[in-house]
């Protein structure tokens, strides 16, 4: 008591039951009038408030003391079940000043029981005195405690996914028959029905038989077959059928219910199969692929995996190295089929935007461009770039709607041609003209040679190095999209839901390229780059992990709303949209922190890129 | 409440030297008792008590962590209609404390303080019943009647109101939670809330 204290959230989860009880013995309830100051900048605090029910907002000292309008010194914002002041008792005096905007009820725990709780258990004491990376990354350590590939190897089970129908015969079949019947089946084994017995009867089996004891083809296989048959049971964990097989060395299990009803077959192949990562699975396809028809089978499979790696929780940065590999092989084995011999070693193909980041999760539209060598001869070339998109198409990779194609020839240029155009660019200050600038920006080799692309890299490098008003216009977009936040600081959200690439993914992409851009940053991922600005001391350490986390939380709740519409068979259009009615408070949470660093980061940049025009 | 007066300055002529001495001083603070008792019955006369809680109400705060949550051995009088009334089944007070205990902390508890409640001369009536015949003195303390309060802050406003006085109506135009409705230390922490927020500025009509 008071009962309706909760503590099945975070941090409060993490009591034990002893502290838990501590916690509700020692609570008081606190009520504040409309505008009463709770907390005030610089003075200690006696308690830690959990807000019952109520508003407080947090301002620091460049508040105008206007609570209507929206206004500079606004912090953050407390709504109900939120709790604040821990911070002010850890450093001993609070920062901001803390006032109720409307009459506030709140739970009040007194400073002496916070400091024992926070003593006595590390991960309470560590939630609040950690950054937001590192938050995530506990609660992500927290939320899958065991390595993702075994849990799944240990608690898949027997089902139709990975047993084969039995061929069943008659028991009086002939040995003949019988050979006749594995081959047109494609089966290695058969079973032998005998008055309700089955009987397990394998190739070796009827060639032992034939060869070795001399029967006749005529023979009945009632007579070969094994009887005494290793069975398992529907709904079993495929590890012990695995087990089963090792320990006796045989190849195949029989799957039967307990009443002795026959299901199917467990071959060691497909327990095997299923066992392998299916990412090499579908690389093995890629690389062993001979043809465009083998190809596009594997390419198909690819959806399919990364639903299955979010769905066992992988984090999100490895899914998107995973699938840009695989992406590029796709298309790098589409290169070598249809570009002839003799002149892929004067092409250069890559792969832009998202796409040359290495950031698509799902397959998304094709962005790509070809630099030419300045001596090609090539009459045959726009009928094979046509050819490459079009395959590509058939491959589920959808058509670029800005015709950023290689059949576009538009973005088919020679080296020189290519020098011309980004110097074009560059003075252009229009928004195509910027947006192709940052599209190429991205490029990342996907086939061909390289060497041509290092050289027109370097030369767009060279031509911006100083050129700040390039810059200030090449960032400009970043300010384009609000941050969701209210005033207050909580998420502003709307019926339409909130748009999180305008609002929350762009701006960190584009700001990050254009810091690496003006760096001569050569790596494309978003995540590497902010490595490397880090490394470069452009960015400091600290703020760059939370940006990295914010990017991956944002990209990680988009591809969640795009396989949800993906499996709806809805307009893709909606996936940017995120509805947070639908989160935990916990990820509301992290959502509102991570778009607090989205709007730490564009003030920065505006300062940097002087973009208050 | 001339009865009240009479019968205190007698009792406190007898007992004002006793044990209990110290409750028939005048109080001097700003804390108040928030109490509230369940019953076997709307009687005052004849209602059993199967559990009282109290909290303290200092200034603007509800020392929740100051309180008292007691629950009565099951007495004779505990029919169906008690259960119903407020969900509290024998079964629920298995265990619980003799009533002479707990009245004994429940004098320590409020001391000389003012006591407030909702609807709160019936727990009064019921305690001193119990209390009179074991000590020889009624509650002399100061008692606070949180409707009659609220009425008069609304009727202050606008004196044409005619506020309804029913809990949950009270609780819901003050926005007050309801903590655990129908267990003594919930209503009393509730109504704590309650008179707390009436204390402050205006009310909402």
């Amino acid at each position: 008591m008071p009962t309706s204290f909760n503590t099945e959230h975070a941090p409060f989860n993490l009591l034990t039951e002893n502290q838990k009880k501590l916690l509700r013995d020692s609570l008081d309830i606190g009520y504040f009038d409309k505008k009463e100051v709770i907390l005030e900048a610089g003075q200690p605090s006696d308690y830690v408030y959990v807000i019952l029910k109520g508003d407080v907002a947090e301002t620091d000292d460049h508040f105008s003391g206007n609570f209507e309008e929206e206004d500079e010194g606004f912090v953050a914002h407390y709504d109900n079940e939120e709790l604040f002041g821990a911070i002010t008792i850890i450093n001993g005096s609070s920062r901001h000043t803390f006032t109720a905007l409307e009459e506030t009820i709140s739970y009040l725990i007194p400073k002496a029981t916070f400091l024992t709780l926070i003593e006595q258990n590390e991960d309470f004491s560590a939630f609040f005195k950690r950054t937001l990376a590192e938050k995530t990354r506990h609660l992500l350590s927290r939320q899958s405690d065991s390595d993702y590939d075994s849990s799944t190897f240990m608690l898949a089970q027997i089902d139709e996914t990975c047993m084969r129908q039995p061929l069943v015969l008659a028991s009086g079949s002939t040995i003949k028959e019988a050979t006749q019947a594995l081959k047109d089946h494609h089966a290695d084994s058969l079973l032998v029905d005998r008055d309700g017995q089955y009987g397990m009867i394998t190739k070796t089996d009827l060639l032992d038989a034939v060869v070795l004891k001399g029967l006749t083809l005529g023979s009945n296989i009632a007579d070969l077959a094994h009887y005494k048959l290793l069975t398992v049971a529907p709904g079993d964990f495929l590890f012990n059928a695995l087990v089963l097989m090792t320990r006796h060395k045989i190849e195949r299990v029989v799957v039967q219910d307990e009443q002795q009803r026959l299901h199917g077959v467990v071959e060691l192949v497909d327990v095997l199969s299923f066992f392998s990562n299916q990412s090499h699975v579908i690389g093995l396809q890629i690389e062993k692929a001979s043809n465009l028809k083998e190809l596009a089978r594997a390419a198909n499979g690819l959806n399919d995996l990364v639903r299955s790696l979010v769905s066992h929780g992988v984090k999100i940065n490895f899914a998107m190295d995973l699938l840009a590999a695989l992406n590029a092989r796709i298309i790098g084995k589409v290169f070598d089929f249809l570009i002839p011999e003799e002149v892929r070693h004067k092409v250069c193909m890559l792969v832009l935007g998202s796409e040359g980041r290495g950031e698509q999760v799902l397959k998304t539209d094709q962005d790509n461009a070809i630099i030419l060598s300045d001596d090609l001869v090539w009459p045959d070339r726009q009928k094979v770039l046509q050819q490459i998109t079009d395959t590509l198409v058939s491959f589920g990779y959808p058509l670029c709607p800005g015709n950023i194609m290689v059949s576009n020839p538009m973005w088919v240029l020679t080296e020189t041609q290519w020098k011309h155009q980004l110097v074009e660019w560059a003075n252009t200050t229009n928004g195509e003209a910027q947006m192709n600038l940052a599209i190429f920006a991205d490029a990342h080799v996907i086939a061909g040679d390289r060497g041509m692309f290092k050289k027109v890299r370097d030369f767009m490098f060279a031509h911006l190095a100083g050129n700040d008003v390039f810059y200030s216009y090449f960032a400009s977009p970043i300010m384009r999209f609000s941050t969701p936040l209210t005033m207050f600081g909580s998420i502003k959200d709307s019926s339409k839901g909130i748009d999180i690439k305008k609002g929350g993914i762009f701006p960190i992409v584009h700001g990050i390229r254009t810091m690496a851009l003006e760096n001569r940053i050569k790596a494309t991922n978003t995540f590497d780059r902010i490595n490397a600005l880090v490394e470069k001391k452009v960015l400091k350490k600290s703020f760059a992990e939370n940006l990295s986390e914010a990017l991956g939380l944002f990209v990680s709740l988009r591809l969640k709303q795009q396989l949800k519409t993906l499996a709806e068979g809805s307009e893709a259009e909606d996936a940017n949209h995120i509805f947070i009615s639908d989160m935990t408070k916990l990820d509301k949470e992290f959502f509102r922190d991570a778009l607090h660093v989205v709007k730490d980061f564009k003030s920065r940049l505006s300062n940097r890129y002087r973009l208050e025009r | 409440m001339v009865l009240k007066t009479i019968r205190t300055v007698a009792d406190r002529w007898q007992h004002g030297k006793g044990e209990y001495g110290h409750i028939f001083e005048p109080y001097v603070g700003d804390e108040c008792i928030a109490l509230d008792l369940e019953t076997t019955s709307l009687d005052p006369e004849s209602a059993d008590i199967l559990s009282i809680g109290a909290v303290k109400v200092r200034g603007k705060k509800v020392v929740t962590s100051e309180r008292l949550d007691i629950k009565l051995q099951k007495p004779e009088t505990l029919t169906a209609e008690s259960i119903k009334i407020h969900k509290i089944r024998g079964i629920d007070l298995h265990g619980g404390e003799a009533l002479g205990d707990a009245l004994v902390e429940l004098l320590n508890f409020i001391g000389n303080r003012p006591i407030m409640g909702y609807y709160i001369d019936f727990d009064i009536a019921v305690l001193n019943r119990h209390i009179r015949p074991r000590y020889g003195f009624s509650l002399p303390n100061k008692v606070i009647e949180l409707s009659h309060l609220y009425q008069q802050k609304v009727q202050r406003a606008n004196p044409e109101l005619q506020p309804d006085l029913h809990f949950e109506k009270i609780a819901e135009k003050l926005s007050v939670p309801i903590m655990g409705r129908h267990t003594a230390v919930g209503d009393a922490i509730t109504t704590a809330l309650m008179y707390v927020r009436t204390m402050q500025g205006n009310i909402p009509l």
